[in-house]
């Protein structure tokens, strides 16, 4: 007992240094998001703990992720505006994104023969993290493989969106926004919020749309993929 | 100290929503996860004014700045599937390396697209 409840303080401790850590040298391999998983698993590995001892106290965090979800609520409500005002735009893109993001990693997973369950699992990695677990559930994935690739998914958002985004020649906002809230979720979002606000909320609101498109047309896609 | 409790309290105003949430999705055998009941009826209790933004605000951006530390223990829970990784890791790799690429050129070029034709028309009229 003493010793799930101390990994639920040691899981805080290394994120909030490796978030301090972030601040002072803002590269992409220093971020919490890798980092942190990275060096609890060492401490497990070192400390011959198992992930159940691990997570009987830690998991505590994974009940925030549910409140968190549905925080989001207020980012819709505050950029209710800029999705008003480019609704086309923001629907269209994510729309489509959403769907090329189902249909390229279940074909793509099928082609380098993944297991089903993994196929699955891989399937609703563009929606945001709470969101592609619970699908992840209601289509028979895993969601601990949901969880990491979506993390991963998060990763690249921050190192080829820019990269994207100068080989496309992208220019407005919109463009910028779109991508990178639909391909990449809340890491996309705080890339985007460095371009200039606009592209922050843009992207907010293309991440929610995706997250819906995906809960939609996910079953429904994979029914239809032979 | 008072903006601490202020926070905890709005933090715990959304842990109940999202109980009530779950408890609701399952009584109405509803096919959509709880989280997803959750943000419909906030953001309906919103815009209806049953719900003040400055009431939730501040719980709201501590979760969602946050967000990152509650997915920790699922990315750790990637250590009870080594063989997975060992076996289709690199297959699972550029899975999602290539499928992002693809997200990314699709969304953002068809938003680019819309937003830029949209803006013609409007120096038109």
């Amino acid at each position: 007992m003493l010793s799930a409840a101390m990994w639920l303080l040691v899981t805080v401790v290394v994120y909030a240094a490796a978030k301090r850590i972030y601040r002072r040298y803002p590269k992409i391999y220093l971020t919490p998001l890798l980092v942190t998983p990275v060096v609890l698993i060492a401490l497990l590995e070192c400390s011959g703990v198992s992930f159940g001892t691990y997570d009987r106290g830690a998991g505590l965090l994974s009940d925030l992720v549910e409140p968190a979800t549905i925080a989001l609520a207020v980012t819709l409500y505050k950029h209710i505006d800029v999705l008003r005002k480019h609704a086309v735009a923001i629907a269209v893109g994510a729309g489509c994104g959403g769907v090329a993001a189902i249909v390229t990693s279940v074909c793509l997973a099928r082609w380098f023969g993944l297991q089903p369950a993994v196929t699955d699992s891989l399937a609703p990695r563009s929606a945001t993290t709470p969101i592609a677990i619970s699908i992840s559930r209601l289509i028979g994935g895993i969601p601990t493989v949901t969880a990491v690739a979506t993390l991963i998914t998060g990763l690249l958002g921050l190192v080829m969106g820019p990269l994207i985004v100068k080989g496309l020649r992208m220019q407005s906002p919109i463009g910028r926004g779109v991508l990178f809230g639909t391909s990449a979720h809340s890491a996309g979002i705080s890339k985007a919020l460095e371009y200039d606000p606009v592209t922050g909320s843009v992207a907010s609101v293309a991440m929610m749309f995706t997250a819906f498109v995906t809960l939609c047309a996910a079953p429904w896609i994979l029914s239809f993929l032979p | 100290m008072k903006t601490l409790a202020i926070t905890l309290v709005q933090v715990a105003f959304y842990i109940a929503l999202a109980r009530g949430a779950d408890w609701l999705v399952g009584r109405l055998h509803l096919p959509i996860p709880g989280s997803i009941a959750g943000i419909a009826i906030l953001f309906v209790s919103l815009k209806l004014g049953i719900v003040k933004l400055a009431w939730i605000e501040r719980g709201a951006s501590w979760l969602l700045g946050e967000m990152l530390l509650f997915f920790i223990p699922a990315a750790v829970g990637i250590v009870n599937y080594r063989s997975l990784v060992a076996n289709s890791g690199w297959q699972i790799a550029l899975t999602i390396v290539l499928s992002t690429a693809a997200v990314m050129a699709c969304s953002g070029w068809i938003g680019e697209r819309i937003a830029a034709r949209r803006k013609e028309e409007a120096k038109e009229c």
